[in-house]
């Protein structure tokens, strides 16, 4: 299939639309930046190569599902669950609060994988459960459990604890 | 159901905005090639324009001014009242008279047409009224 220049302008968009979400998740799913960049690099520029997407119904869907893929794929090749990355920032805080950044990332760092994904999912890839349902390949009702577990994690350990991670 | 708790705890939750990834190399290349190579295009028309028109334009300048020069060569009477005499008038005046000599009358004369500044009198007027005894 040949590639248009319209076709590129829509990945360049989507790239930089769902990009930070995408490379958010990816590090959620693999823990480390680095790792995570190339899936999503690998992820666009396979996509660069194919042509469009004008056949996929759901793409900010079907882009989250192509990162997890390439991260867990490239995650094979090593060691499969890999310590989050203490010290490269996930975000951009409001205000300047890099306290809570961290906090953040440290309470999310703290959470089972599965409930991480669908935090991150949910919150930062403003996926819908059911999205993240066939994303994910379990049912809606499991995804929102995993949500509502997440989010009271972090509600403890962001605003009862705030300074547990910074004390660990 | 989500409690008001659960919505200010999302809600804080979205504040944190996820870095955005590296560009990607080969998208934002070619892009940024495209876009460059698309502006110094215009910027290069733009300039040759400019440069053509300012070159234009003293030329046409220059090409008006002659032209208008060479219609002021074939009317004598012109250069006579209001330019000095240099060798294009002077053939300009002998090409428009009927003869030489009416040329050189011509020539003479002019210099009377020329107003003279209150008080003050031509050197021939004053010759003419001297009485010289020979």
């Amino acid at each position: 299939m040949h590639r248009t220049d319209g076709d590129t302008a829509e990945i360049e968009f989507l790239y930089r639309q769902h990009g930070p979400a995408l490379l958010l998740f990816a590090q959620a799913v693999t823990g480390e930046r680095c790792r995570a960049q190339d899936a999503v690099h690998q992820v666009f520029l396979k996509l660069i190569e194919k042509g469009s997407l004008n056949r996929v119904v759901d793409k900010k869907a079907y882009l989250f599902a192509c990162v997890r893929n390439a991260a867990l794929n490239e995650g094979k090749l090593r060691e499969r669950n890999a310590p989050l990355e203490p010290d490269s920032a996930w975000f951009i805080p409001p205000d300047r609060d890099y306290a809570g950044e961290r906090n953040l990332r440290c309470a999310l760092g703290a959470l089972p994988n599965d409930q991480r994904e669908a935090m991150v999912l949910h919150i930062w890839g403003e996926l819908t459960f059911s999205q993240i349902s066939d994303l994910l390949g379990v049912s809606s009702n499991t995804v929102a459990s995993r949500y509502r577990y997440a989010l009271a994690k972090l509600r403890d350990s962001m605003f009862a604890k705030e300074n547990s991670c910074a004390n660990s | 159901m989500p409690t008001l708790d659960d919505e200010r705890v999302e809600a804080y939750l979205k504040q944190f905005r996820p870095l955005a990834p590296e560009p990607l190399s080969t998208v934002g290349t070619s892009h940024r090639a495209r876009r460059t190579f698309v502006l110094g295009a215009w910027a290069t028309a733009a300039v040759a324009i400019l440069v053509i028109g300012a070159l234009t334009l003293p030329i046409r300048t220059d090409r008006a001014r002659v032209t208008e020069t060479i219609g002021n060569v074939g009317n004598p009477e012109h250069l006579m009242e209001d330019q000095p005499l240099t060798m294009r008038s002077a053939n300009a005046l002998v090409a428009k008279a009927p003869s030489f000599k009416a040329m050189v009358d011509d020539m003479a004369f002019r210099s009377q047409n020329i107003p003279l500044p209150k008080g003050k009198r031509s050197a021939v007027a004053v010759l003419g009224k001297e009485k010289i005894k020979l």
